[in-house]
């Protein structure tokens, strides 16, 4: 027999049918999680937004018209959700950096360089422009196409294209400056 | 084609994302172009290192568990959903209460009222003096027990029982 389709699942799910609840998510929790991960950087951050995604998704689940794939609307919900969680941390960062000390006990900031020093290429894909990480990372991780990432990120296939172009050109700037320091040293 | 238009074509050329006429352009330029070849391995280099960044598994336990995660904070959500649902009925059904409460309460009043212009012209009784009396003070005004004093008690618990009434529906409808 076949394997259901996801409309066909949800559909079901609609209906109270709970195995089908189960299928659904198990069939996009790596999937989300992946997305989820790249976006934040921890598994503790990605876990909860994955799942927060699945609720999201299955609470609104009348509202989703069905105008694209089921993946594709838990990919919009969880970058959504991704984006949220990168402001508020940055916003909490931003408060928290008051309350440090004046000399700190270990150096945060050359700890912070010394990660960073060896991740260049995580740091690089970290500190892109948002909309250039994003349209990266589908690319690249989750192999969608432009129209579909257009769709995800809610622009035309042509700015995410654009948006990906940028990010490897970025990236390939930064590593070659890599390149370029490790021979001088 | 110059060197810099094939070099904007990179990306999309590692991508196959190009028309084949674009194809056979870049590939020709590549052949005979130094330069742009070891442009194009530095973009592919890119490539293939962002693509071989690996995220850690957190292990068949928490994709086991997943599933009933979701569940989990589902329930929570539909509880929540559930009372943001029944939150406006219930604040309809307040809003109701109150203005039944208004409309016999304005009914009372319009009745004093009328009862008060006929007071002139016929004998009006004793109760309906009493209920006129009610849209006068407000009940920390009140002399509890000169009223106590001179009337019948029976009669006095009852205009207090009605200007309680009164006091509180004003103080529910000072909240509005
Ligand atoms: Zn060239």
């Amino acid at each position: 027999m076949a394997e259901a389709s996801d409309y066909e699942l949800l559909d079901r799910y609609a209906g109270g049918d709970e195995p089908a609840f189960e299928e659904l998510v198990r069939r996009h929790q790596k999937t989300i999680y992946d997305l989820a991960y790249r976006m934040l950087d921890n598994h503790a951050d990605a876990a909860d937004m994955a799942q927060a995604t699945f609720v999201q998704a299955f609470l609104h689940h009348t509202t989703f018209r069905r105008e694209s794939s089921f993946r594709t609307w838990l990919f919009q919900i969880g970058l959504n959700l991704c984006r949220n969680a990168i402001r508020d941390r940055a916003r909490q960062q931003h408060e928290n950096v008051e309350d440090l000390p004046l000399a700190a006990p270990h150096d945060t900031f050359a700890v912070t360089a010394a990660a960073q020093a060896r991740d260049r290429l995580g740091s690089a894909i970290r500190t892109l422009p948002e909309r250039q990480r994003e349209a990266l990372l589908l690319r690249i991780y989750h192999d969608r196409a432009f129209a579909e990432i257009g769709t995800i990120m809610s622009c035309s296939e042509g700015t995410a294209k654009a948006n990906y172009h940028h990010a490897v050109s970025k990236l390939r700037r930064v590593l070659v400056a890599d390149e370029g320091t490790r021979e001088l040293s | 084609m110059n060197c810099h238009d094939i070099q904007e074509m990179t990306v999309p050329y590692l991508e196959l994302d190009l028309s084949p006429s674009a194809v056979r352009q870049v590939t020709d330029h590549l052949e005979d172009c130094e330069t742009c070849r070891v442009d194009m391995e530095a973009v592919r280099q890119v490539l293939v290192r962002v693509k071989g960044r690996t995220v850690p598994d957190p292990g068949e336990a928490f994709w086991q568990a997943f599933p009933e995660q979701v569940r989990h904070g589902l329930g929570r959500g539909s509880s929540a959903g559930m009372l943001y649902a029944v939150r406006w009925p219930l604040a309809l059904a307040a809003s109701l209460a109150l203005l039944m409460g208004a409309w016999l309460f304005a009914g009372i009043w319009d009745w004093g009222g009328r009862s008060d212009q006929f007071a002139g012209a016929s004998k009006s009784s004793s109760a309906s003096k009493h209920i006129a009396q009610q849209d006068e003070p407000d009940l920390a005004d009140m002399d509890w027990e000169r009223e106590w004093d001179d009337e019948d008690p029976d009669i006095v618990l009852a205009t207090m029982a009605r200007r309680l009434d009164r006091a509180t529906v004003d103080r529910l409808f000072r909240g509005i």
